[in-house]
Order: structure tokens, then C-alpha cells, then sequence
């Protein structure tokens, strides 16, 4: 397939991109080691320290930003002017978009798990199932990708679509309750647990390291059931743009 | 003063930037109160962070500026580079203190709890200044407008945290409470805390005194750069 | 042997006619000019021919397949080059043609060739691990042409390839598209430089409002409008020379005055040259003496007119 010829390039291009590197990779680092320092050593009850609730709510957070870079390129080489030539091509546009989108999930899984790592084995943070954690970031940097070309497909302006994806990661951190309490209400309480992504990743993967293993399941379905749904919504929205 | 006025139109000119300067800064007052910390209420706390965003926005005009080549024809027009400059950041200075002022007495007006509002009006206008002078010194150092508003969205939050606006810097260890002191954003903690529990005249002096210092060195790192 | 062609075709963006019943073959081996005022439908034509723009009406024939022209069989014997820069900024030049290689299907051995022939190609072999970003805009112009070689095209087709760039650069493209016409590449090449057409092309099409209102070859062309003769004449006080003695000459059809400079247009073969000369040198001092035969841009300029038309992107 012609398409995968292209992927090690894509993958290239999105190693190369250091905006995105500074803001997924080397922030979090750096927040990371910041809040290790200020919460070095604190433990609340649950005997559970501190630290390792921040860092994987840091880590998830920073997969809501994730679709960004798949955005930046799926728009860059088949809606701008690079398109002509990227039509001209003899191989499936569609499935070099999904090429794209596959390898944005990798990446930003990989700099998920890189966090990881770094705050396992630099910072003293333990990781209960790191399979598990693997999976719920990888759920989540889909879901992002997939939000992001919602909006790309959907408004015309770049712009709009950039500020767009941004909401959809600050609204969610915020409606999460990170920044400050929200109210309490239905909508609110909706927002801050079933209806967020930040949530029910964070909820699943607290649940698996209680043993909880249903509700941690439940959670994490949640996120894949959002993910088909929207997937088809891209698709149908793709399809118009793409051809 | 067509460079002041059209500074002005074009600080309104994008939906993102009336967003920033107009919404926001109203949010801001709506935001709850906090329980044990902040002391003010969380839109209060979190303002200094919405005036980092907002000086950066304004300020990448400047850049943009640079970055199309508008600069050099100005550098032949009769307009010193001074006079250019100088008009922008009054055209930014006023919006950032027009927020000050929405956000302030919005809040008195709302009956929000804000013990010295005066006081409070002049932090903010200080930190403001600061603000639009560390992201004209920001800008000098750049080429290319998205870039540079990225990366600086970066160090906005490391220096939110590392300055006590989004974490009580009482619980930092010594290092980094020793850290903090050179981040605008922990005088800006600082000030906050004085507002509530109202200490030593002197000590607000020093504080503000400490944000118009960053203003005046950032205001000329930034405007060395003039054409490229 | 033809190798491409459009039969009545018809493209519309809304209510905007941008391609009007085209017509137009390609042989094999030939390299077709393709001139038009911007506005005219050429960079649409292109788009239309390759199948990156469907079209409503007609017929479009790749390498002898009606039923699926755009096929991909059919796209890897095509290369574009496009009006703008497309290549990607992140990756090196070489890195940019093992992309376009790859998606040619090109591999191993065969890729890294391709690749390094078609770098040196366009004189850039020694840049290969260099940013684009890091290029002058000549240099970007090359690598674009050569991301559509790598593959060695059987038709080639270029949009504007050598707008705005410097002269040495512009030679060098046109001395490279002199070598794949000797190769035996069939070319469809796009421009505003007249100079480019007479220089390269076999044929010469023109296109105006989504029409093709003349093509055949340069001398051809010529021909149609060769029927006047232009001398300039440089002269000290054009205002005391009686432009009506001189319209009075037996073959002058028009007689312009502009500051210091008259122009006489006569029929072609008119030998009227020495008596307007010296009824010009009668009352005032000749400086210097330009006599005109027609060109490619007289020919350009007559049939699509010499005003402005600001119609956005084609």
C-alpha cells in the first residue's frame, strides 16, 4: 500500500514539530517536577500519595490537547494549497488522513507513556497497572484526534477550528473542577463526571488500581462508545471535505 | 496618533481577541469563592493569568507587524520608531486597565468581597504593565506570531505555578519559595495577600515598586528590536 | 500517439463559467505552452485533466482510458508541479523526494537512485539535508519540480513553475525542461513569460474566460496577426511632425504619438518604411528607429486584449 510509505514521514514530520514537543512534552515534565517537589512526601488517608493523583491527572490533561498536531497536518496537506498536488497522487487520500490520525494516536500515547516513565523512574511516582494506564491514554488521544477533525471539518476557518479543539481541552479540565469548584447542579455534576472525558479517565484508572474492576471498565467503555459515535460523525463530515 | 487609534481597532479586530478582553475578564467576576485559599474569590486569584494571556495577544500585533514587512514601511514613513511604540502600548495599556477597571468594580458593584478594591485596581494596573512589558520582550525575541504565542503560553504556566497564583506558595519547599521571587506572578500572590490582610503601606510600595521595575527593564529589552 | 485529451468540457464554480467547452489533445512527446491572462481557466483546466477537480460536462481521455482516467495506474504517469510551493517544510529535500518516491512506488535501490538523479537534476544535489525553510525561493522552485520527477513521468505537466524567481534560476528550469524534452517527456507547461513559450514550446495554446481561443504552433500564431508592421521612431519635437501626412501613406493604418516617441502601423509588406522615415525627418530630428515584427506577445495581447482583468485565483 502506497500509504504506508508515507507513514514513517508523517511520524518524521510530528517528531520535528517542537511546539508541540515543548507543550506536550517538556510543560508536563517540568509541571511535574515542580508539584514532586511541593508535594514531596505528603499523604493524604487513603495512603495514596499526593503526587501520584497530580501526575496522572496531569498526564490525562495533557491528552486532551493530543489532536493538535493531527489537525495541524490533516489541514496543512489536504485542505491549503498543498492539496492540489496531494490529489494529484496516486494513492487513497482518505486512507492517507487515517494514516495520519493513526500515527497521531501513537504519538501522543508514546509522549503519554514518556511522562510516565519520567515520573516513575526520575520522580519516584508508582504506577499501578501500566497496561491499563496505557490503554485510558491511548483512549483519550483518539477521542481528542477524532474532536479535533470534527472541528476542522466542520468550520471553515482554520482559526476557528485551532481555538475550537482548545476549548475542548481547557472547558473539560475546567468543568472537571481542576481550576476551581464548579456549581452544583445536574449539568455540572454531568460535566464533571459521566460527560468528561478527563473524568471518566481519571475515575477508570483509579478504579483499577482499587480493584474495582467493573466500574473501571464501565469508565473506560464510556470513553470507547464516545469515540465510535464520533468517529462515524468524522467520517460522515470527512467524507464531504475529503472525497 | 493613527497608530494608537488603529492599534485600538485592531486589538478588536479577531473573535478570539473580543473574547479575551471582553467575556473573560467578565467571567472572572462570576467565579466562585474559595474555602481556606485563595482568599480572594478564584476569578480574582486567576485574573493575573487572564492579563498574561490578554498582553501577549496584544502584543503579537507588533509582531505581526514585523513578521508582514508593515515595519519597514513604516521605517520610511515620517513616524519615529519611538512614536510607534510608544502609541501601541498605550492603545494596549488603556484596554488592559479598562479590564482592570471592569473587573474590580464589577465586582464591587456585585457585592464580591474584595476588602481594598483601590488598592486592588492599582496591583492590577501595575501587574499589567509588567505583563505587556515581558510580552513586548518576548516578541523582540521572535519572528514568527504563532510560535511565539505557543511558547509563551508555556511559560505562563510554569510561572503561574512557580509564582503562588495557582498553588499556595506557603506549602512549596525553601527552594522554591526562594525561586519564586523572581517571577512577576509571585508579587502579584504577594499583593493579592497584602489586599486581604491589609499590612504595612510599605510593603504594597515595594511590591509595586518590584512590577514597575520588571515594566521598565522589559519595556527596554523590548524595544531594541526594530525592524527584522 | 495522444496521450491526454479533453473533449467539451465544462466546469462552473456556482454561476461562474470558468472552463467553456474545452477541447484540446495532447501527442505524445510535445510541449504545449499554455498561455492565458490570470483569470483564464488554466490552473482549473490543469486540475480538471489530473481529476483533482470534477468537472459537469464532457470528456476527459488519460493515456487511452475513457471509462477511468484518473485511475492510479494512470496518476503514476503523471507528474505535477504545482503553482505554489508545495512541499513539506518539516522534512529535508531529500527526505521530500523519498516521500513522493515512495507514494510512486518506488523502493530500495531504485528509490534512492531516483532520488539522487532527480536532485541533481534540478542542481540541488548538495542541498539534499537541508530545511526548505532554508532555501532561497529559487531553490524552493527547483525542489517543487523535482517532488514531480522522481517518478520519471510519461506526462509532466507544470503551473507557473519559474514565477518569481531570479533570472539564473528561471534558466536553469527551462534548461531542465529542454532535457526532458529531449528525453521524450510530454510537457503541458503553464506561464505568463512569452519568452518561456517561444523558447520551449512545440505548441502554444491560448486560453481566455475559460476558452481556448487560438493554438498552434509559435510561427503559426504569428502568422494570424502578422498582418501589421510597427516603427517606433524616437524623434526631438514630435509635436511639429503632421501625423495626418504620415496617415496618408499608402499601407499606414494607425500613427500613436506617446511623449517622445512615434509609432507607425502599417500593413505587413507595405515598404513604406523609407518615405515615413523621411517625411519624419522633414520637420524634426530622428534619435532613434525601432521596426517591430510581431510576437508570441503580440499575438497574446491581440487576441485576449490589453487591459487588466483582476479575476481572482483561476
Amino acid at each position: 500500500m502506497r500509504v504506508l510509505s508515507t507513514v514513517k514521514f508523517t511520524a518524521l514530520r510530528m517528531l520535528r514539530s517542537y511546539i508541540v514537543l515543548l507543550l506536550l512534552l517538556v510543560v508536563p515534565i517540568i509541571l511535574l517536577t515542580v508539584f514532586s517537589f511541593i508535594l514531596s512526601g505528603a499523604v493524604p488517608e487513603s495512603g495514596v500519595p499526593y503526587i501520584n493523583e497530580t501526575s496522572m491527572t496531569q498526564v490525562l490533561v495533557f491528552q486532551l490537547f493530543g489532536g493538535s498536531i493531527v489537525m495541524s497536518l490533516i489541514y496543512n496537506d489536504l485542505f491549503t494549497e498543498n492539496k492540489i498536488r496531494m490529489y494529484a497522487l496516486p494513492f487513497n487520500q482518505t486512507m492517507y488522513a487515517f494514516s495520519i490520525m493513526m500515527c497521531g494516536a501513537l504519538f501522543s500515547t508514546l509522549l503519554g507513556a514518556l511522562l510516565m516513565v519520567y515520573s516513575q523512574f526520575v520522580l519516584g511516582v508508582m504506577w499501578q497497572n501500566w497496561l491499563w494506564m496505557i490503554y485510558i491514554i491511548s483512549l483519550m488521544a483518539v477521542l481528542s484526534i477524532i474532536v479535533c477533525l470534527i472541528f476542522t471539518f466542520s468550520v471553515k476557518n482554520f482559526k476557528i477550528a485551532e481555538r475550537l479543539s482548545e476549548v475542548y481541552g481547557i472547558g473539560f479540565v475546567v468543568l472537571a473542577g481542576l481550576f476551581f469548584p464548579m456549581p452544583e447542579n445536574g449539568f455540572f455534576d454531568f460535566l464533571g463526571s459521566y460527560g468528561n472525558p478527563l473524568t471518566l479517565s481519571m475515575g477508570a484508572i483509579r478504579d483499577m488500581g482499587e480493584s474495582n474492576i467493573g466500574d473501571a471498565w464501565f469508565q473506560a467503555n464510556i470513553l470507547l462508545g464516545a469515540i465510535i459515535i464520533l468517529f462515524v460523525v468524522m467520517l460522515i463530515l470527512g467524507r464531504r471535505k475529503i472525497g | 496618533m493613527t497608530i494608537f487609534k488603529f492599534a485600538l481597532k485592531r486589538s478588536f479586530s479577531n473573535t478570539t481577541n473580543i473574547i479575551f478582553l471582553t467575556l473573560f475578564p467578565i467571567a472572572c467576576i462570576f467565579l466562585p469563592n474559595g474555602e481556606e485559599w485563595p482568599f480572594l474569590p478564584y476569578g480574582y486569584q486567576y485574573f493575573g493569568l487572564l492579563i498574561l494571556f490578554v498582553g501577549i495577544r496584544l502584543a503579537t500585533i507588533i509582531l505581526e507587524d514585523r513578521e508582514k514587512g508593515v515595519v519597514k514601511r513604516l521605517a520610511v514613513a515620517p513616524i519615529s520608531h519611538f512614536q510607534y511604540l510608544s502609541q501601541n502600548l498605550l492603545a494596549y495599556s488603556i484596554i488592559l486597565i479598562l479590564q482592570c477597571i471592569i473587573v474590580v468594580y464589577g465586582g464591587v458593584l456585585l457585592g464580591k468581597e474584595l476588602y481594598q478594591p483601590g488598592w486592588l485596581f492599582i496591583l492590577y494596573g501595575s501587574f499589567s504593565f509588567a505583563s505587556l512589558a515581558i510580552a513586548l520582550a518576548w516578541i523582540s525575541i521572535y519572528r514568527n506570531k504563532d510560535a511565539s504565542f505557543l511558547v509563551y503560553m508555556s511559560l505562563i504556566f510554569i510561572i503561574v505555578v512557580l509564582g503562588g497564583l495557582l498553588i499556595p506558595i506557603e506549602i512549596f519547599p525553601d527552594l522554591l519559595k526562594r525561586v519564586a521571587v523572581i517571577f512577576p506572578t509571585y508579587w502579584l500572590a504577594e499583593g493579592l495577600k497584602w489586599i486581604v490582610f491589609s499590612e504595612e503601606i510599605l510593603d504594597f510600595l515595594l511590591i509595586n515598586g518590584v512590577l514597575w521595575l520588571y515594566t521598565i527593564v522589559f519595556v527596554i529589552v523590548g524595544s531594541i528590536r526594530k525592524i527584522n | 500517439m495522444m496521450i491526454a485529451s479533453m473533449q467539451g468540457v465544462v466546469k462552473r464554480y456556482g454561476s461562474q463559467l470558468v472552463l467553456d467547452y474545452i477541447d484540446l489533445d495532447i501527442q505524445e512527446g510535445e510541449i504545449i505552452g499554455l498561455l492565458g491572462p490570470n483569470g483564464a481557466g488554466k490552473t482549473t483546466l490543469i486540475q480538471t485533466l489530473t481529476g483533482i477537480t470534477a468537472f459537469e460536462r464532457g470528456k476527459v481521455e488519460l493515456f487511452g482510458q475513457t471509462e477511468n482516467p484518473f485511475s492510479n495506474q494512470n496518476k503514476e504517469k503523471i507528474g505535477l508541479v504545482t503553482q505554489e510551493i508545495t512541499v513539506f517544510e518539516e522534512l529535508t529535500a531529500k527526505e521530500n523526494l523519498q516521500f513522493f518516491a515512495g507514494v510512486y512506488g518506488l523502493k530500495g535501490e531504485e528509490k534512492k537512485k531516483r532520488v539522487a538523479e532527480a536532485l541533481e537534476f534540478v542542481g540541488l544535489a548538495d542541498k539534499g539535508g537541508k530545511m526548505p525553510t532554508k532555501f532561497s525561493g529559487g531553490m524552493k522552485r527547483r525542489l517543487n519540480i523535482a517532488c514531480a520527477l522522481t517518478h520519471r513521468p510519461k506526462l509532466l505537466i507544470m503551473d507557473e513553475p519559474t514565477v518569481g524567481i531570479d533570472p539564473q534560476s528561471r534558466n536553469y528550469i527551462l534548461e531542465a525542461v529542454k532535457k526532458l524534452r529531449d528525453s521524450g517527456t510530454t510537457i503541458l507547461y503553464t506561464t505568463h513569460y512569452m519568452e518561456e513559450v517561444q523558447s520551449i514550446a512545440t505548441r502554444v495554446v491560448i486560453m481566455d474566460q475559460g476558452q481556448i481561443i487560438k493554438e498552434g504552433t509559435v510561427n503559426e500564431l504569428i502568422q494570424t496577426v502578422q498582418h501589421e508592421e510597427k516603427v517606433k521612431m524616437d524623434v526631438t519635437d514630435p509635436e511639429s511632425v503632421p501625423i495626418h501626412s504620415l496617415e496618408k501613406i499608402a499601407g499606414v493604418k494607425k500613427v500613436i504619438v506617446s511623449g517622445s516617441q512615434i509609432t507607425v502601423i502599417s500593413a505587413v509588406h507595405s515598404g513604406n518604411l523609407d518615405r515615413i522615415i523621411s517625411i519624419v525627418k522633414e520637420y524634426a530630428g530622428v534619435l532613434g528607429i525601432q521596426a517591430d515584427k510581431p510576437n508570441l506577445e503580440d499575438v497574446f495581447l491581440t487576441l485576449t486584449g490589453k487591459h487588466l482583468r483582476d479575476k481572482g485565483g483561476e
